[in-house]
């Protein structure tokens, strides 16, 4: 976050970004029934399956999301890897 | 034949009975022939925005129920002679009317008008359900709020399972000097949560009072903001290509210098 930002009340996330971000939560979860727990779950649960073939996942850094679409709404993961030599450990 | 609409919202009070109100009007005034039709039973309200309330007989449940004929039930709007007005019942409750019977009545109108604009009451409920029971289109209005975008969103999982094809969202009463300011959703994002067609950007609008007030509705006031953006989404509906405009109202230089810097970008 720049200087500017924080001079000018920067320091508090503008209350239209935390209402679409609580509103995206919610309505996955109004629509899919996938509480937060369960989605952090999810998420430990890809990063299991993923490290046997990649051991730089990271399932901290894993971001699932759920887009709406026109016709079908989509799960979007973003798994990024460690970069590194892959016999680092 | 007619295109039956039902204007539909989840929550209550962002504005369904003043869209469909302003939108029949705007459809008339443009040359459409038009009847609305309050599906809200027991909460008739239709009436009194459009300043029809003191020529009311019969109402939609005794259509049903047949102690009018729909010719007699249907009110004509003071200025425009191809607006009509088909009132609620205000001492029955919403089990008065099924879904059938909504089906049978918008099949009738359909042959004398052009469009068919159903007014339906707040909830998921029976209500609603009746309300969209005839309807070939569905237009949801929404306001930038947390708790009525969560409603529409309900709504849109509800049309799509009636099949009534993709709805149409109405965002109403913005306020662009908040969503400039990161204080109030943007279209965009209301558009990006609920992944639906957009028909119509309203402005927050003192007309709206007024022309409430008044029983007249604001598409009468071209100059106001949220009159012509009605009148906009009429023309929509009609097919025309109508561009959305910017919503940019005038700032001052302190807005636009802490604008530059204070809004986040996700």
């Amino acid at each position: 976050m720049g200087f500017f930002q924080n001079l000018f009340g920067g320091r508090r996330d503008r209350s239209a970004s935390v209402a679409k971000q609580r509103l995206m939560m919610v309505l996955v979860d109004d629509r899919y029934k996938l509480t937060p727990e369960a989605l952090e779950q999810m998420k430990l649960e890809m990063a299991e399956v993923l490290a046997r073939y990649l051991p730089a996942v990271d399932a901290e850094q894993i971001e699932v999301t759920i887009l709406r679409g026109e016709a079908n709404d989509y799960l979007k993961a973003d798994i990024p890897l460690k970069r590194g030599r892959s016999d680092e450990g | 034949m007619a295109r039956v609409i039902t204007i539909t919202s989840g929550k209550g009070g962002v504005g369904k009975t003043t869209t469909t109100a302003n939108l029949g009007t705007a459809l008339a005034m443009q040359g459409s022939r038009v009847v609305v039709i309050d599906a809200d039973i027991g909460l008739r309200n239709l009436d009194v925005v459009m300043g029809l309330e003191n020529r009311i007989v019969y109402d939609l449940v005794d259509v049903v129920e047949g102690r009018a004929r729909l010719r007699q039930a249907l009110i004509k709007d003071k200025r425009l002679p191809e607006l009509c007005l088909l009132p609620a019942a205000q001492t029955r409750d919403k089990d008065a009317v099924s879904r059938e019977q909504m089906i049978d009545l918008t099949g009738q109108l359909r042959g004398e008008f052009d469009f068919v604009l159903i007014d339906s009451p707040a909830g998921i409920e029976g209500g609603f359900r009746n309300a969209i029971a005839g309807a070939d289109e569905v237009i949801i209005v929404t306001t930038p709020e947390v708790s009525a975008v969560r409603d529409a969103d309900r709504i849109v999982g509800l049309v799509e399972a009636a099949e009534k094809g993709p709805p149409s969202l109405v965002v109403n009463r913005i306020k662009p000097r908040l969503v400039n300011r990161g204080e109030m959703l943007s279209v965009e994002d209301v558009l990006e949560l609920l992944a639906i067609t957009l028909i119509g950007i309203v402005p927050d609008d003192e007309v709206i009072v007024t022309s409430t007030n008044r029983g007249e509705a604001a598409v009468y006031d071209q100059q106001s903001q949220a009159g012509r953006a009605f009148f906009d989404v009429a023309r929509r509906l009609r097919g025309e290509d109508v561009p959305f405009p910017l919503l940019q109202e005038h700032q001052g230089v302190f807005e636009r210098f802490f604008g530059m810097f204070g809004r986040r970008r996700s």
